[in-house]
């Protein structure tokens, strides 16, 4: 689920609006998250990364305070009162076993996979129709990515 | 009616099995993504944006009739991901079939004829494919031309080799009313059983952000296409969600009624929005905070659902919830209305696509074909 912050736009339209007589919905405002390292100096900083790091549509690398570290993606967290009592949950590239890590375990976390829902705009697609339909292909189409 | 009749009186006893017991939240069809990978990239889907390590997983049978136990409906949907890609899939539909759940395995049917040996027809069984308008309409909403040729080969090959087969349609804003009304006619003369239609669901995720139909349009839109119906044309959408759509119905979102189950556990709070997960049914019951979630709550990431998940859920209940509600759905059951309505004619014969956007230049409202269309940019 996306920030109040990612959501602005959609919230501006129904400050002003009623959602029942909106003729189009506002889209959302991605945020470049890919390659990201947030600081984690304070609690709320924390709190908001990890937020993000829900809503990233990549792998992330945790690193722990113990210096282990985990890279996966990061499908759930869990927020309780403190950090100590909130969690985060990953499957791992290589494991599909859900690993919990404690947010008050993490030191570090960085935005390291791909961001795979970045890009691929509809208006990208219609342009490069166009282009190849000029050209004379056929068959035109956007391919699903290669997974190996 | 729109579906057999075995079908609708499992569904009738489930539902006032769960009124006797006083459950105030009960769930009607279970939503099992046993997969997210998929053969198409349609740029209007939020569902399939993962890293390749969580696209390559996928639930085992055992997985799956498991959460279908948990949740007790009598109506299972299998979307994706598109379901066909999974190598299990025959042996789950046997399982559920065996189970006696009604099965909807939602397709692209891009795989469909060449798979369907896999396959016994049952009346518990049905196909979903997802055609999303006419050729150019359907091609350009999943991003591949020539899509539409091979779904339409795929529900022809299912319908003569005596499956039930029944089709979604999703529309987003530049839809055009009078194809998607070609569009059903063209459907039903396939053979398929009835259909289903619903707005697009804004998906953050979703490659297209700027196509998603506010509320007072998709009124508008449903209107147009529903009113003046044809008699020929089934659909298996409750009366009530269809009323809903035409704006002569108002109901709140049920976002338990539709529960989802996938590699991740059970979604929270619906097929739609992702909240977080829980491990079992019951968790997913008791800590989901449900007052967060339908237009009412104030939540923007509801504002403008108006999506079958969350709202046919809620017709169903008010068919059964009260006297009135009972009144209301077999009358329409026993004397089905075409919804004549001259507004909405005139609507049709003088709709105008507010964004000039190529979904719908493309497909010639004036009939052109497609090779003579030329692109016209945006508003």
């Amino acid at each position: 689920m996306a920030t109040e912050q990612q959501e602005h736009l959609k919230i501006e339209q129904l400050r002003v609006h009623s959602a029942d007589e909106l003729e189009t919905i506002a889209g959302r405002e991605k945020e470049n998250l890919e390659g990201w390292i947030p600081t984690l100096a304070t609690d709320a900083e924390i709190r908001e990364a990890l937020e993000k790091a829900f809503d990233y549509r990549g792998d992330v690398t945790i690193t722990r305070k113990d210096g282990s570290k985990v890279e996966g993606y990061l499908f759930d967290r869990r927020s309780g009162a403190t950090l100590a009592d909130s969690f985060v949950r990953i499957i791992p590239v290589a494991d599909k076993t859900k690993v919990n890590v404690v947010y008050a375990d993490i030191a570090a976390i960085a935005f390291t996979g791909r961001d795979t829902a970045a890009g691929k705009t509809f208006e990208a697609w219609v342009k490069k129709y166009w282009e190849k339909k000029a050209a004379g292909e056929k068959n035109i189409q956007i391919e699903p990515e290669k997974l190996d | 009616m729109a579906v057999p009749v075995s079908q609708a009186w499992t569904v009738a006893t489930y539902v006032l099995k769960q009124k006797l017991k006083g459950r105030k939240r009960y769930p009607l069809v279970l939503m099992l993504e046993p997969l997210f990978r998929c053969n198409l990239a349609c740029a209007g889907c939020g569902k399939i944006q993962y890293p390749a390590h969580i696209l390559k997983s996928e639930l085992t049978p055992e997985e799956c009739f498991k959460a279908v136990e948990e949740c007790g409906t009598p109506m299972v949907s299998i979307p994706g991901g598109e379901p066909l890609l999974h190598p299990q899939m025959p042996e789950i539909v046997a399982g559920l079939v065996a189970r006696k759940k009604y099965v909807y395995m939602c397709t692209n049917a891009l795989l469909l004829k060449e798979k369907l040996h896999l396959f016994k027809p049952s009346k518990y069984l049905s196909f979903s494919v997802h055609v999303d308008g006419e050729k150019e309409h359907h091609d350009f909403s999943v991003c591949r031309e020539g899509g539409h040729d091979i779904a339409m080969e795929g529900i022809r090959a299912a319908v003569a080799a005596g499956f039930r087969v029944t089709t979604n349609t999703t529309l987003f804003d530049g839809a055009d009313p009078n194809s998607v009304r070609r569009h059903f006619d063209q459907l039903m003369a396939a053979g398929v059983e009835s259909m289903m239609v619903s707005p697009g669901y804004t998906y953050d995720k979703a490659p297209d952000q700027n196509h998603f139909l506010g509320k007072a349009k998709s009124r508008r839109l449903f209107r147009a296409i529903l009113s003046n119906r044809k008699k020929s044309w089934e659909f298996n959408t409750h009366p009530l969600f269809a009323e809903f759509l035409m704006g002569k119905q108002n109901f709140e979102c049920t976002p338990w009624g539709m529960p989802t189950f996938s590699i991740f556990g059970w979604q929270k709070p619906c097929y739609l929005l992702q909240d977080g997960y829980a491990d079992s049914f019951q968790e997913l019951m008791e800590t989901t905070n449900w007052e967060n979630y339908g237009a009412k709550s104030g939540n923007p990431q509801c504002a403008n659902c108006m999506v079958h998940s969350g709202h046919e859920a809620s017709a169903v209940d008010y068919n059964f919830g009260s006297l009135k509600g009972f009144i209301e759905t077999a009358k329409r059951y026993m004397f089905p209305s075409t919804y004549p309505d001259a507004e909405a004619e005139k609507l049709l014969n003088e709709w105008k696509p507010a964004h000039a956007m190529p979904l719908v230049q493309i497909q010639g409202a004036n009939g052109t074909t497609n090779d003579q269309l030329q692109p016209v940019s945006g508003d």
